[in-house]
């Protein structure tokens, strides 16, 4: 049968029907003729046609209908129109399974949104996966994750047989202009193959070519909104630090990485900066290698590893320092880089909200489920009438499908609505999550997710009426058993989810409790770009802001705690020994501070003298350093008067202070020690620390214009705003979290509940008979009682089973507390019980009341 | 009334009215008279068979209808074979040929 052929006939069928009725009035007219020609009376001949066609002119018109086909879409329509009835009818169970499936499709999709944006295809890339990110590991040093030197950008760049590309980026940002205000503009600048690397092709113009130097390629957001996308640009000059420009190109839309950046130049390698002795120098750039094609990533790993081990191997150059150090080259997928702390966390979330869905389900299917006693008449009669089984079986399943259907727009608006959020939220990865948006393929999962859970609700019932239509008490024994599977398996995914919940809670709890050892209460923070050519302006900056009106203290700081990964790690020496085989290495974090830094932040000096105004350039290099490193490396002696070697040669020790934690609460800082900022002036950018009463913002912002005019300041905020920001991913993991699990929790009550109703009211007249024959109230409420804690208790020790095997997967995630906290499981377990002692109470309350003359008369 | 359509085996109909239509363009009414007449009253076809067999031999493009004007001068629908109708009829006759064979061995085996 050719389908089109029928639904071509199925849409014109009204004139078609029309046309039939034509043919079959001549049909008759000319048996009418006939009875007249054998000589019958022209009344009893109209009478005769008529008795001869009869009932077959009816049937041959629907027959001939029938044929027009597209039964099946008629019967849909007309499955629909009674579905909807009958949800209108039961509309309070209708919202509840819509309401349900609309949370568990929005929050599946959301996640899914961002997991798309960060995870699987990160940035949009489509073959990301191909694409590694290389970082330096020295394990020594405790640093993993470190940006690269020109050496490995050389190394890698040469095993052609292996990478097809390899590109090297290094940060950089330019003092511009906008509307009179300077403005920082941020970049990279890359290498040629950057853009080929990460399979990019440009939206305008083109890309760098090697010979390229003072060239850029502009982000497609900032052609946008600097050039209102205008295509003329091209050949343009763009001033940077006062520079032109020529502007060659620009990338295409969907192209945002870094996430910050919105130009590219070109970066030319010095031969030097690549030689092999400057390894672990001069670590500023980050690398990006593509596979070549057929290559397989553990074969880049295994060649990679197989070089560093021959660099370490005795008798070559550097052998000995890189095998004190355990130096790596690693390579780590780029989706990893892009997405950094959220990976863990959005892969819980995503569990999370599975588990929320398939706890809907099953509380929609329960509650399905109760409802079939009440429908068992009207299948049998529609059984008995003639309706298949099939039929039926559509017709239930319609009317699971369009709450599906339903929840599922809904879960989409929910999607939209938290994905919009997402985008308002002070977390480290924000400016990737305001890339995440809804598109087709995301609606699609939505819909698809909707769809499987209205067939995953409502195939067991469906299956069940059917079964129950025809063995009645049998299989309402069944039934009862499916219901006390589902409703067991919700306290199971709420136990779960709120075990969760609590060990996140209480590592956020812990966390936050962590004393910083600096006082960042009433600091306010901020970042500016540092004028070129003006030795000075530290000076003039920092008595600008001592001056400022409502400021107790004021120091430069680069870079500010708490505002990225710390400040630079390397080795040192000491000047006065030797490093001793087997004693740890010498390394510490290197802060460049001014003078008041430490009474800015309220960080106590242990010992000797803190930095003076008088430490400035034309002084004696000195330095702090923290306690860790006075107890790591000066076990046995006093530090004071030590000098140690780590920038610009010899540096003497005048100070100790007591330890911070630099980058968050939670991560154990490595040795410091601080600098003076004038003394080491290698950096573009400054930070500022301010304490002070009144809003340190409009200060600094006033100050730095008093300074310099033209420096821009990024960046602004307080320190208290940046150590919240350190723990906005745990906590709005441990928020989500605590409200998926909230979710679990009512759910499961509302199942029991449910359940546990429908059992007493399919017993009522047993509870009649009972207590007419001398049960007692509280014989019937103990009864009833004990039978739906049954199955919570049954969910609850599954719930701990699953939780035991589960939360050790949290890893990381938690902080200070074991997965299998005794006093969380107790605790979530008294939780559950509590909540879900009530939605059993109540039914076996109204068993108990049940007064035995009225169920039994009602017969 | 010594047999209607419904007794026919299963797509028998629509083969008479395929073979009916193969001597020439007709309408539903004398395609019932041919059958019936050619038949010796053997085979009698209902209207309520007739016309659905029409729609069916219609959405298969086996043939094709068009208004016309009967010999007693009545606006009536003609039904004309295609050729993908006199393939399909050959096809019919083929199986139904078969088919008439299986019977008649079974009816003379002793």
């Amino acid at each position: 049968m050719k389908p089109w052929k029928r639904i071509q006939f199925w849409t014109t069928r009204r004139g078609r029907e029309r046309e039939l009725a034509r043919e079959i009035s001549a049909h008759r007219q000319m048996i009418e003729d006939e009875y007249l020609s054998q000589g019958l009376p022209p009344s009893e001949a109209r009478a005769a046609s008529l008795r001869r066609l009869g009932s077959s002119e009816l049937t041959a018109a629907e027959r001939s209908r029938d044929q027009w086909g597209l039964l099946w879409l008629e019967a849909l329509l007309r499955d629909v129109r009674f579905a909807s009835r009958l949800l209108r009818h039961r509309w309070l169970l209708s919202f509840a399974a819509i309401v349900t499936v609309a949370i568990g499709v929005g929050a599946n999709t959301a996640v899914v949104s961002v997991l798309e944006t960060a995870l699987l295809h990160p940035l949009g890339l489509r073959d990301a996966d191909r694409v590694f990110t290389a970082t330096v590991r020295f394990d020594n040093l405790h640093m993993t994750h470190a940006p690269d030197s020109g050496v490995e950008y050389r190394e890698l760049h040469s095993m052609t047989n292996i990478f097809s590309g390899v590109a090297a980026i290094e940060g950089r940002d330019w003092t511009s202009e906008m509307h009179g205000e300077p403005l920082r503009l941020v970049g990279r600048a890359v290498t040629a193959d950057f853009f080929s690397v990460f399979g990019q092709h440009p939206a305008l113009g083109r890309f760098f070519d090697p010979a390229d130097e003072y060239a850029v390629v502009l982000s497609h957001r900032f052609w946008q909104a600097r050039f209102a996308a205008e295509p003329s640009v091209i050949g343009q000059a763009l001033m940077l630090d006062g520079k032109p420009y020529r502007i060659i190109g620009v990338a295409g839309p969907g192209f945002r990485f870094p996430t910050s950046a919105e130009v590219w130049i070109p970066l030319q390698l010095a031969p030097e900066r690549m030689a092999a002795s400057q390894r672990g120098n001069n670590m500023n750039l980050g690398v990006y290698a593509r596979l070549r094609d057929g290559a397989r990533p553990a074969q880049a790993a295994s060649r990679v590893n197989a070089y560093v081990a021959a660099l370490k191997s005795p008798g070559t150059a550097d052998a000995g320092d890189l095998a004190k150090l355990s130096y790596f080259i690693d390579l780590e997928p780029f989706s990893q880089t892009v997405s950094g702390d959220l990976r863990r966390p959005l892969w819980l979330l995503w569990a999370a909200a599975l588990v929320v869905l398939l706890t809907g389900c099953a509380n929609i299917s329960a509650l399905l489920l109760s409802q079939t006693a009440g429908r068992r008449r009207e299948m049998a009669i529609r059984l008995s009438l003639g309706g298949t089984r099939l039929q039926i079986l559509r017709q239930l399943l319609v009317e699971s499908l369009m709450l599906g259907v339903f929840g599922g727009v809904g879960g989409i608006a929910v999607a939209a609505v938290a994905i919009s959020l997402l985008s308002n939220l002070s977390l480290p990865g924000q400016p990737l999550l305001e890339l995440v948006r809804l598109d087709y393929r995301l609606l699609l999962y939505g819909l698809a997710l909707a769809l499987l859970s209205g067939l995953a609700f409502g195939l067991a019932p469906a299956v069940q009426l059917l079964r129950d239509s025809q063995t009645a008490a049998m299989a309402r024994g069944t039934r009862k058993r499916f219901q006390d599977v589902f409703v067991a398996a919700e306290v199971c995914a709420a136990f779960v989810l709120l075990v969760s919940t609590g060990l996140l809670l209480q590592s956020l709890w812990t966390i936050e409790h962590i004393q910083p050892g600096f006082d960042p209460a009433h600091v306010t923070t901020a970042y500016l770009l540092k004028p070129k050519q003006d030795p000075g302006f530290k000076h003039r900056l920092v008595d600008a802001l001592a001056n400022a009106p409502g400021v107790e203290a004021a120091a430069l700081a680069y870079p500010v705690p708490m505002s990225g990964d710390g400040g630079p790690t390397s080795m040192f020496d000491i000047r006065s020994r030797h490093h001793q085989h087997g004693e740890p290495e010498w390394h510490g974090e290197a802060y460049f501070v001014s003078a008041r830094f430490f009474e800015t932040l309220r960080i106590p000096l242990v010992h000797g003298r803190g930095l003076a105004d008088s430490d400035n350039e034309s002084a004696p290099l000195v330095c702090l350093i923290d306690r860790k490193l006075a107890e790591r490396f000066f076990p046995d002696q006093d530090p004071i008067g030590q000098e140690i070697g780590m920038y610009s040669g010899w540096a003497r020790v005048v100070g100790v202070v007591a330890n911070i934690r630099g980058t968050t609460l939670e991560s154990e800082s490595r040795p410091v020690v601080y600098y003076s900022i004038y003394q080491i002036p290698y950096f573009d950018q400054a930070g500022v620390v301010v304490r002070s009463d009144t809003p340190g913002a409009p200060l600094i912002r006033a100050a730095v214009k008093q300074a310099s005019g033209a420096a821009p300041v990024f960046d602004v905020r307080s320190m208290d705003e940046r150590i919240a920001e350190s723990l906005g991913v745990r906590r709005i993991l441990a928020q989500l979290i605590t409200v998926f699990g909230g979710i679990c929790l009512l759910l499961a009550a509302v199942g029991l509940a449910g359940v546990a109703a429908q059992m007493v009211s399919e017993r009522a007249k047993e509870i009649g008979v009972r207590v007419a024959v001398g049960a007692r109230p509280e014989q019937i409420l103990a009864h009833f009682l004990g039978r739906g804690l049954l199955s919570a208790l049954i969910g609850l020790a599954a719930g701990v089973l699953a939780a035991v095997i589960l939360e050790r997967r949290l890893g990381s995630m938690l902080y200070g507390v074991a997965p299998l906290d005794l006093a969380t499981f107790l605790a979530v377990s008294f939780t559950v019980l509590v909540v879900l002692f009530p939605a059993v109470l109540w039914p076996a309350w109204r068993a108990s009341k049940i007064d035995p003359q009225t169920v039994l008369r009602y017969e | 009334m010594a047999g209607s359509s419904q007794d026919l085996l299963p797509g028998t109909l629509e083969m008479l009215i395929l073979k009916t239509l193969d001597c020439g363009p007709n309408h539903g009414y004398a395609i019932a008279q041919y059958i019936q007449r050619v038949s010796d009253d053997a085979l009698r076809v209902g209207e309520g068979s007739l016309y659905p067999a029409l729609q069916r031999l219609l959405i298969e493009d086996w043939v094709t209808a068009a208004w016309g004007t009967s010999g007693t001068g009545r606006k009536v629908r003609f039904y004309k074979i295609t050729p993908a109708g006199r393939k399909q009829l050959r096809h019919e006759l083929d199986r139904f040929a078969f088919l008439v064979g299986g019977i008649n061995r079974i009816l003379e085996a002793v």
